[in-house]
């Protein structure tokens, strides 16, 4: 019995198909925007694709043993509420660092309470992160009810303006995030996600710690949600209480291009952080192409269902064919 | 070394459903231990306790003569009990070297999977069963890409990997062929050799003598016997699984009698080809009850599915003379065909709605708009009494009632269908010794009206005592067709394992 | 071994009592005046019936099972608002066409997230939310800053002032509705099999059931009724804004959930979701009474719906 090609080359290199779309829209952000290969555009553009790519691969932890975190967007959020307000805008660099500190042990609890919920209580994920994303949302709105406050513009300018080497500190984050997930792959802990979520109840009778790792995995995208929600504040310097919302569907979005199934048990870390890096290029072209601004949203809504659909769209061809 | 393990008056319920209510068995180093019983009978379920895969309602487990008890499958695995799970425990997108070394790694430095010594090993392991797989499976493929007997390998293969004192073999050689059941068997001798013992779950009788030295017989959740395999004979042993109150008394000849002359044909396949079928050709005839038997898995489940509409197949199907090709069930409903699936609860049931909308759920669109509640409830319980279903009130779920309660429901469902070919996959298994004598009498009444049945049983002894023609199927391919003075338990015996005709004949 | 138990929706209707005469005992409340705890409860009822029918199609889909989520609903809603503004235009014979309109639009919606959920194999939750995106975006097409628009007087009449002996013409409205709701689920084979799509989708298959065409249909009609909703709302409102819809949403779930729906599918009412309805306002206007601002009223109904799929919403563990 012979797999169709293509789905065998799917299996393999997960990527392939990610990679592509990646190039295609570079392309044509190229087309657009000739600056767009220029090192300063790149640092440019880095800087703001930093808190997606770092919230994608939290998300795709948790999707590669099966689950889903809707409550990512809402941990940003509560993350820049708490820097905007703990810290302000006339902070000291020492209060911005210790705080730094807090909002990851902050991100750390949050995901630890949709942990507890799914793995240990058995709730479903969707629902159970839906909830929590509406109570941390919440909370994050009661820290601070309107957008406003910040940190201070000399910690701020470190993200905003420095290059070390000439390259961004996304040029580093990101490395530094693949090597470690290279790292967890080859670890036992890593084998267990991919069998969590390959199929857990075959994991569980071969005495994989299920509820364990699924615990564990949203502590990891509580604890990335977190990272994301600083860069983010670092980005823009102020607070805002609602400012991670739109960023759920996105991060989702970014590992659905980046080939790692919603079932869980495929992929990893690299093609979803190529995939947080796509939706950011093609906010550039939206931005570029002169788009009326009535219509910008619609836009970049049809973008996202249209990604979230390819797969799926693929999947039909397939069948019709075989 | 020596060990021993006992289990005495295990109990066990899923739900309300009582799987084992006084499961005793004794294995001890050295021996092989055939746990045998019908379908339905709490083998399997024995086997999860003692394997810590489900929590026991009641008795206990003695692990060299001190009680034991599991919090889970790891705990009884660190306690030397290794299982060949019959619903394989494999993850299909990891490796076969993976899957083996799952949990249990052996690390670089303390931290790091060491992949390269899990291949050394994992080859060492597959060099046991050397010369029964294909060139193309090896440490490093992905399980989802192999086919069942090498599954079975990889399952095995893991299941020793740790070297248990105490081996499960769950209907471990069911998809395994000739060679590979010797290499097995060979195996299973070294390890008893090594003192370990061993638990053989199987149905193949002639296995089960080749290899057991004692058995012990699971009958309705019961131990109903033990002893040593030389003192007892395969019938008498058939006997004690199904028990002196299920005799076939039913005659198939009474019923043919009836029949003057061949009647018209009203199902006729040629040539059906699906992924697992290969080329299947038959007919049925008016008030006909035609036999499906072979062992388990070799395309009866497809076949009668095709028929059914449920999955695509290519080749020609004509009811009544007419060429038809189902692209839904409900096309083939609105022919009178109905299907009663082999998975009773997944396929079958509609567990938490009552037991009126399961009876219901093929024929709500006879009762109008907005439906007519009270014809509803009469039509249904005049099914429910029709069949002796045991039951306090329609509105109950149908989860709360028992195996055999609940298929009737399915059947009934249909009946109120009034069908005119009726497909039945293993409609027995898990039912009680006293539902089956109602069921075959159901068969035959329904057959005297004209119904044709497509009746596929896991259990020879039942298809034998029944039909009037039986298609023993193999590898996808319908391999005897017996029928009168041919039927017979050796021929059925003989055709499952796909014995030539000649031999047959 | 009999417990004493008692329904969800039976449940529900307690706690909305009891959160009722609570409510009643904080400062600046109706204390002991019945004359005032009455009108009260029928203005509490009144709000209810704009979250009730919202949670109409909500209860639908849900029901339906395969994850079954309605996240568009509020943009729906606020999409059919503006429809209904702008086409009506203060006309009484413009209100019917509106109507018939917004329920099609309504549908289209629901279509189109059923067969990317069915055809596409999208998860429910993933693809309304992204439909509920590409639907702000169309409303904000539509309505472009500002559109013109007016309701028309009859619509004020019988869904904002008192119709029939006092009783608001809204909550009139919702006793016909709930009615035709019952009538779906319970009294016809659409319901039958949608509760059958819900419990098991290969058994109903193998019973003859289109599941496609099951799923394709419970959205559309989802739609619709989210649709129905918006032009309820707004005929209360009389205005429009691009966030009218959006805080209707998280309420609709926790609603349908409130009333004992399974989140999984194959079990519950509609009568289950008008109580769970009421609850949600009740707390709401509880939280209201005690000067809470929106983030509490926010974090609260968060841990209401956590609270609820905590007792009724739990999985089968891996042992048994």
């Amino acid at each position: 019995m012979k797999l169709p090609s293509s789905s065998h080359l799917s299996l393999r290199y997960p990527y392939f198909l990610s990679a592509i779309i990646f190039i295609v829209v570079l392309l044509v952000n190229f087309y657009f925007q000739r600056t767009i290969l220029e090192g300063n555009t790149i640092n440019n553009n880095m800087r703001v694709f930093l808190p997606l790519v770092l919230l994608t691969a939290g998300q795709a932890i948790v999707v590669l043993t099966g689950g889903i975190d809707i409550s990512v967007g809402s941990i940003v959020s509560i993350v820049s509420a708490l820097l905007a307000t703990r810290v302000g805008l006339d902070g000291t660099v020492e209060q911005t660092l210790t705080w730094f500190g807090i909002v990851l042990l902050v991100g750390i609890i949050a995901g630890s309470i949709n942990g507890i919920f799914i793995a240990y209580l058995r709730l479903q994920p969707i629902i159970t992160t839906y909830a929590t994303s509406f109570f941390f949302g919440g909370l994050a709105l009661f820290i601070l009810p309107q957008p406003g406050g910040g940190i201070p513009a000399e910690v701020a300018n470190i993200y905003r303006t420095s290059n070390p080497l000439g390259l961004h500190w996304a040029f580093y984050v990101i490395p530094l995030l693949i090597m470690t997930w290279v790292f967890i792959r080859q670890t036992r802990y890593g084998r267990y996600l991919f069998a969590v979520g390959g199929r857990a109840q075959a994991a569980y009778e071969t005495a994989v710690p299920v509820s364990q790792v699924i615990f564990s995995t949203y502590v990891v995208s509580g604890f990335m949600a977190a990272m994301a929600g600083i860069c983010i504040t670092l980005l823009t310097g102020s607070g805002n209480p609602q400012i991670g919302d739109p960023m759920t569907l996105q991060a989702i979005t970014a590992v659905v291009i980046g080939g790692t199934a919603m079932s869980g048990g495929v992929g990893g870390i690299a093609g979803p952080i190529m995939g947080a890096l796509t939706l950011g290029v093609i906010k550039n072209i939206i931005s570029f192409a002169n788009i009326d601004n009535w219509w910008q949203t619609f836009v970049n809504a049809m973008i996202i269902i249209t990604a979230l659909a390819a797969p799926g769209i693929i999947g039909l061809f397939r069948r019709n064919r075989s | 070394m020596t060990t021993s393990l006992s289990a005495q008056n295990i109990v066990k319920r899923y739900g309300g459903v009582v799987a084992l209510s006084d499961g005793n068995l004794d294995v001890h180093s050295g021996e092989v231990l055939a746990l045998i019983g019908a379908n339905g009978s709490g083998k399997s379920t024995l086997t999860k306790v003692i394997n810590g895969v489900v929590v026991l309602d009641g008795g206990q487990l003695l692990l060299d003569d001190k009680p034991i008890n599991f919090d889970s499958p790891q705990a009884a695995k660190r306690m030397g009990i290794g299982t060949v799970f019959q619903e394989l425990s494999l993850v299909p997108k990891m490796t076969v070297a993976e899957n083996i070394w799952l949990a249990r790694e052996p690390l670089r430095s303390g931290i790091f999977v060491d992949a390269k010594e899990i291949k050394t090993r994992t080859k060492n392991l597959l060099h046991l069963f050397e010369g029964t797989y294909r060139a193309a499976m090896h440490s490093d493929v992905p399980v989802s890409t192999l086919p069942p007997d090498e599954l079975q390998i990889v399952e095995i293969l893991k299941a020793i990997s740790f070297n248990p004192n105490i081996i499960i073999l769950d209907e471990a050689t069911a998809s395994l062929d000739n060679r590979q059941v010797q290499r097995l068997f060979d195996l299973v001798r070294q390890w008893k050799a090594d003192g370990k013992a061993i638990i053989f779950v199987s149905h193949r009788m002639e296995e089960i003598f080749r290899i057991a030295d004692r058995y012990t017989v699971l009958r309705n959740g019961k131990t109903v016997d033990s002893g040593d395999m030389k003192d007892i004979t395969e019938k008498e042993l058939v006997n004690r699984m199904v028990g002196k109150d299920t005799v076939y008394s039913l005659s198939r000849t009474d019923h043919q009698e009836k029949g003057e002359g061949p009647k018209p044909v009203r199902l006729a396949v040629e040539n059906l080809q699906t992924r697992v079928l290969k080329g299947v050709g038959l007919a049925v005839h008016e008030g006909e009850l035609l036999g499906l038997g072979g062992l388990k898995g070799q395309g009866q489940r497809d076949l009668l599915l095709a028929l059914f509409g449920d999955i695509p197949y290519e080749g020609k199907v004509t009811v009544n003379g007419k060429e038809v090709n189902f692209p839904h069930p409900k096309n083939a409903i609105r022919e009178s065909i109905a299907l009663v699936p082999g998975d009773r609860s997944r396929e079958g049931l509609l567990s938490i709605r009552s037991i009126l909308e399961n009876l219901m759920l093929p024929s709500w669109t006879n009762y109008g708009f907005p439906l007519r509640m009270r014809r509803s409830y009469e039509d249904g319980n005049r099914v429910a009494s029709d069949l002796n279903l045991v039951m306090r009130n329609l509105s109950d779920p149908v989860n709360s009632l028992s195996g055999g309660n609940a298929q009737k429901v399915i059947i009934g469902k249909w009946l109120l269908k009034k069908p005119k070919i009726l497909l039945l996959d293993d409609p027995t298994k898990g039912v009680d010794v006293g539902t089956k004598g109602e069921f075959y009498r159901l068969l035959q009444q329904l057959c005297s009206e004209g119904t044709s049945i497509i009746f596929h049983s896991s259990d020879d002894e039942e298809l034998i005592g029944l039909c009037d023609r039986i298609l023993v199927m193999f590898e996808g391919k319908i391999r005897a067709e017996l029928a009168g003075a041919n039927i017979t338990k050796a021929k059925l015996v003989a055709a499952s394992m796909g014995a030539s005709e000649e031999s047959l004949a | 071994m009999k417990k004493i138990s008692i329904s969800p929706p039976v449940a529900a209707v307690l706690l909305a009592v009891i959160l009722f005469i609570f409510s009643g005992f904080l400062p600046n409340s109706f204390g002991t005046n019945t004359q005032v705890a009455i009108s009260q409860a029928v203005n509490i009822i009144r709000l209810s019936v704009f979250l009730g029918i919202i949670a109409a199609g909500q209860t639908l889909v849900i029901i339906s099972g395969g994850e079954g989520i309605d996240l568009s609903a509020g943009a729906v809603v606020t999409l059919s608002a503006i429809l209904t503004w702008t086409i009506v235009l203060g006309k009484d014979e413009r209100v019917l066409p509106a109507l018939v309109v917004v329920l099609l639009v309504g549908a289209l919606v629901g279509l189109i997230n059923g067969a990317g959920i069915i055809f596409l194999k999208i998860s429910p939750f993933v693809m309304t939310l992204g439909m509920s995106g590409v639907i702000t975006g169309l409303v904000i097409i539509v309505n472009h800053g500002n559109a013109p628009g007016r309701l028309a007087p009859i619509m004020t009449r019988v869904i904002a002032r008192p119709l029939f002996l006092g009783i608001p013409g809204a909550i009139i409205i919702y006793v016909f509705f709930a009615a035709l709701m019952w009538i779906i689920l319970e009294r016809s084979t659409f319901g039958k099999n949608l509760f059958a799509i819900g419990v098991n989708r290969v058994t109903a298959k193998l019973s003859g059931v289109n599941v496609t065409r099951m799923v394709l249909a419970t959205y559309a009609l989802a739609g619709a009724l989210a649709a129905f909703g918006g032009f309820m709302v707004v005929g209360n409102t009389q205005v429009v804004f691009l966030n009218l819809g959006a805080p209707f949403l998280f309420p609709s779930i926790a609603a349908v959930a409130v009333g004992g729906t399974l989140l999984s599918g194959g079990k519950g009412s509609y009568f289950g979701s008008m109580a769970g309805a009421l609850v949600l306002i009740l707390i709401s206007s509880v939280l209201t009474t005690m000067q809470m601002i929106d983030a509490v009223r926010q974090m609260v109904l968060g841990a209401t719906l956590l609270i609820i799929i905590s007792i009724y919403g739990r999985q089968r563990g891996f042992r048994q």
